[in-house]
């Protein structure tokens, strides 16, 4: 089941993913991206209801890029997190999304941060955070392993750490995991952490 | 090339029982007026009221009916059987087939219905429409990847109203093959191999083992084929026509349509059994 | 005459102009002068009361000063019926962006954001446009300090100096021939008030003539000081010092002698400035 996980480090925040589609028993695609860039410096992952994932995080980016087009300055990660806040808030008596969101970013003034955003809408900025059934073995590995200042090595191990965990201890432990970070040159898929092989690699030529 | 394929059962069972179902249903409503009589302007004159002063969630009409609960309920079965289903897809070197359950969308590209059959067809001809459009105010073809996140809007609009699809778009567009999943819940998913329906998980199990990306197309349709018998033989609400359907650079074309349950005597003849010892009257 | 294209507001006469538009700019061509300076550490805003009577209670509120948001303030040219509706649409547009980012609106979005009202104005049917000019004066961490300026037809655009109201053609230039890139905000200040004092129609620049408005950090914050409503008190040496400068050229003086008034140290009565938000 769904595993979403994020932490800041020393001058980086990075965001991790499980990468499954899943109908109720069913695994329909072990290689679906959770994790989207909203701008060229945040990343949003997010877990819950796949339409609703989907459809609410393509919403955000939207939104957080028309902004940029309206007015020629980038939101701040800050903002971003409380403009996404507010749009979860405002949906929640009317027709709810179901999405648990982490929200990385970097900026000029602050460096980096992660916000922590469940589907009732509450938001706390935090340095390390996670949601899904991944969280009960992430959140206490974090806390363990988890310090200020972690080099991106160090941080990376962790990650490791949490996803080797998941993986032989939770009965639905999802296969495969994407890492992304963002630093002060922009947000990127960092590496891939993957068991199974999704089907075959075509080439779309 | 893309290889789709998919499987047509109890899809004349299921519409019969759909028309029976609201034959019942009106007749109910009109035997039961006297409770009805004054609810009615109430509840549709207050609807109005309130819609017009607020932009309300999408929604429908109340049904005229004095046991909403119970009709919602028979509602939601009604429409909602995932089971009765299987269809699968899949992306591989050459080309892709479809069955009965398929719904042509236009010459390149195909769609698959599992769920309510008439929330598939309507929604699949209705994308038909809008891929028409967009092909005559664009000049070219729309891409699979653009029709299928159309009908994943639509879908998503409706979503907890109670539409039931589950459906494949496969098609070939300036890109290639195509091919992506989308349901009823907003979910859309791109990919190179799908099942959808109740006998899905059968038929992965077979289409998973057997599958490879340098297929022929006769490889293809044979394991598409397989896939959708062994589905239809374990699942129990899975039967009837397993047709095969190909999209290449030049549209779909149908390969085969065959009854499940001659297949089943095609891939497992029957053996002359053996007689160990005739019954004899003493 | 061409009467046929100036009473309605959506109409371009054949010579492309918009009439309406033109007369309310005429308007604010009568308002008190109101004058803006941008300067390295800060903005500073000044404005000709027109209001004067003595039977008129001033203490409590402003004439040309509106304060926006904490990081934000304007002076106003024109009518002021137009301009306190617009300055409630401003203040709403900035309570809404703090709403839905928790952080304050930048303050050329939230010039912009009065601009499209105002422009609307100009354009659609039936409607009247805002016989309003507005210096808006404020600070964000993106830009720093910033002077807007903005007209009745919705136009706006950055300004290190500009002026609004009677007079602002005199006033512009002279700014344009004193302002110079690194001019502090006391200079500015000074600057400020001998150009209004030499555009002004009367011939004394009296202290309750005056709405100075501030726009500077104090230790790392935005404050927004608005001195006006003067009265004459006495102070103390130390605490005198420090205002005198400014306010000996807000008592009673004659324009033309102002420079040589500043640097004095004669006044004994210092007036007092009263801040309304500090």
């Amino acid at each position: 089941m769904e595993c979403v996980f994020g932490l800041v480090g020393k001058g980086f925040a990075l965001v991790v993913a499980d990468t499954s589609a899943v109908n109720s028993i069913l695994v329909h695609k072990s290689n679906e991206d959770k994790i989207m860039i909203l701008d060229s410096h945040k990343l949003m992952g997010a877990s819950g209801e796949a339409g609703d994932r989907a459809q609410f995080t393509e919403y955000i980016q939207k939104n957080v890029a028309l902004y940029q087009f309206r007015n020629g300055i980038p939101l701040t990660t800050a903002a971003a997190a409380n403009f996404t806040r507010g749009e979860l808030a405002t949906a929640l008596r009317k027709s709810p999304y179901m999405v648990n969101i982490i929200l990385a970013g970097y900026d000029k003034e602050t460096g980096p941060s992660l916000y922590y955003i469940d589907y009732i809408a509450s938001l706390h900025k935090v340095d390390k955070a996670a949601f899904g059934y991944g969280s009960y073995f992430s959140l206490s590995m974090m806390d363990r392993h988890y310090h200020s200042n972690m080099t991106l090595e160090e941080a990376v191990d962790l990650v490791d750490k949490c996803i080797m965990e998941i993986r032989s201890r939770l009965v639905v432990a999802p296969p495969n995991f994407v890492i992304k970070i963002v630093d002060q040159d922009g947000a990127r898929e960092y590496a891939w952490r993957e068991s199974i092989k999704d089907a075959a690699h075509i080439s779309t030529a | 090339m893309v290889v789709f394929l998919g499987f047509a059962n109890l899809l004349l069972t299921i519409s019969c029982n759909l028309i029976i179902y609201l034959f019942e249903q009106v007749m109910s409503m009109k035997f039961d007026t006297s409770g009805l009589e004054s609810h009615h302007g109430m509840l549709f004159g207050a609807r109005d009221e309130l819609s017009s002063g607020l932009s309300a969630a999408p929604s429908f009409d109340i049904p005229n009916s004095n046991d909403f609960d119970c009709f919602q309920k028979e509602a939601i079965q009604m429409v909602k059987p995932a089971k009765g289903t299987t269809t699968l897809a899949f992306i591989f070197k050459e080309a892709s087939q479809s069955v009965k359950k398929i719904i042509e969308i236009n010459p390149y590209m195909l769609g698959t219905m599992a769920g309510g059959a008439a929330d598939c067809q309507f929604w699949h001809r209705n994308l038909g429409i809008k891929c028409r459009l967009h092909e005559l105010a664009n000049k070219r073809r729309i891409s699979v990847t653009g029709a299928s996140k159309l009908l994943a809007n639509i879908l998503y609009n409706y979503r907890g109203m109670g539409l039931s699809v589950g459906t494949m778009i496969a098609g070939w567009d300036e890109t290639g093959p195509g091919l992506y999943y989308v349901d009823s819940e907003g979910g859309r998913l791109k990919g190179t191999r799908f099942s959808v329906g109740s006998g899905s998980p059968y038929a992965y199990g077979v289409l998973d083992n057997g599958y490879r990306y340098d297929m022929s197309v006769e490889e293809a349709a044979e394991l598409a084929r397989r896939s959708i018998y062994h589905a239809t033989f374990r699942d129990g609400a899975s039967g009837g026509v397993a047709s095969v359907y190909y999209v290449g650079p030049n549209g779909w074309k149908k390969l085969s349509g065959d009854d499940v349950a001659e297949l089943h005597y095609s891939y497992y003849p029957v053996e002359p059994a053996v007689v160990e010892q005739e019954m004899v009257e003493t | 005459m061409s009467r046929r294209y100036d009473s309605r507001t959506t109409i371009f006469s054949p010579e492309g102009r918009l009439y309406q538009v033109e007369y309310a700019m005429e308007a604010i061509g009568n308002a008190g002068t109101a004058i803006g300076i941008l300067s390295k550490d800060g903005v500073v805003l000044v404005g000709e009361k027109k209001v004067t009577s003595k039977l008129l209670q001033t203490s409590t509120s402003t004439e040309k000063m509106y304060k926006i948001d904490d990081h934000v303030a304007c002076a106003v040219a024109g009518i002021m019926s137009d301009a306190n509706i617009l300055i409630n649409t401003a203040r709403v547009q900035a309570q809404r962006y703090t709403y839905a980012y928790q952080e304050p609106m930048p303050v050329e979005q939230l010039v912009q954001s009065l601009c499209d009202t105002k422009q609307g104005y100009t354009q659609f049917g039936g409607l009247r446009p805002f016989g309003v000019s507005f210096l808006f004066a404020g600070w964000d961490k993106n830009y720093g300090f910033q002077l807007y300026m903005s007209d009745p037809s919705g136009n706006y655009g950055g300004w290190k100096a500009a002026a609004i109201g009677a007079n602002s053609q005199a006033a512009q230039s002279m700014l344009k021939q004193d302002y110079k890139d690194d001019i502090t905000r006391e200079e500015a200040v000074q600057l400020v008030l001998k150009v209004l004092s030499k555009t002004m129609d009367s011939t004394s620049l009296t202290s309750d003539k005056l709405e100075l408005a501030e726009v500077f950090l104090s230790s790392g914050k935005v404050k927004y000081q608005l001195h006006h409503h003067m009265t004459t008190t006495s102070t103390t040496e130390q605490e005198g010092k420090k205002r005198r400068k400014r306010a000996e050229i807000c008592g009673p003086m004659q324009s033309t002698l102002l420079s040589p008034l500043w640097a004095s140290e004669k006044v004994k009565d210092v007036i007092q400035y009263k801040p309304i938000y500090s």
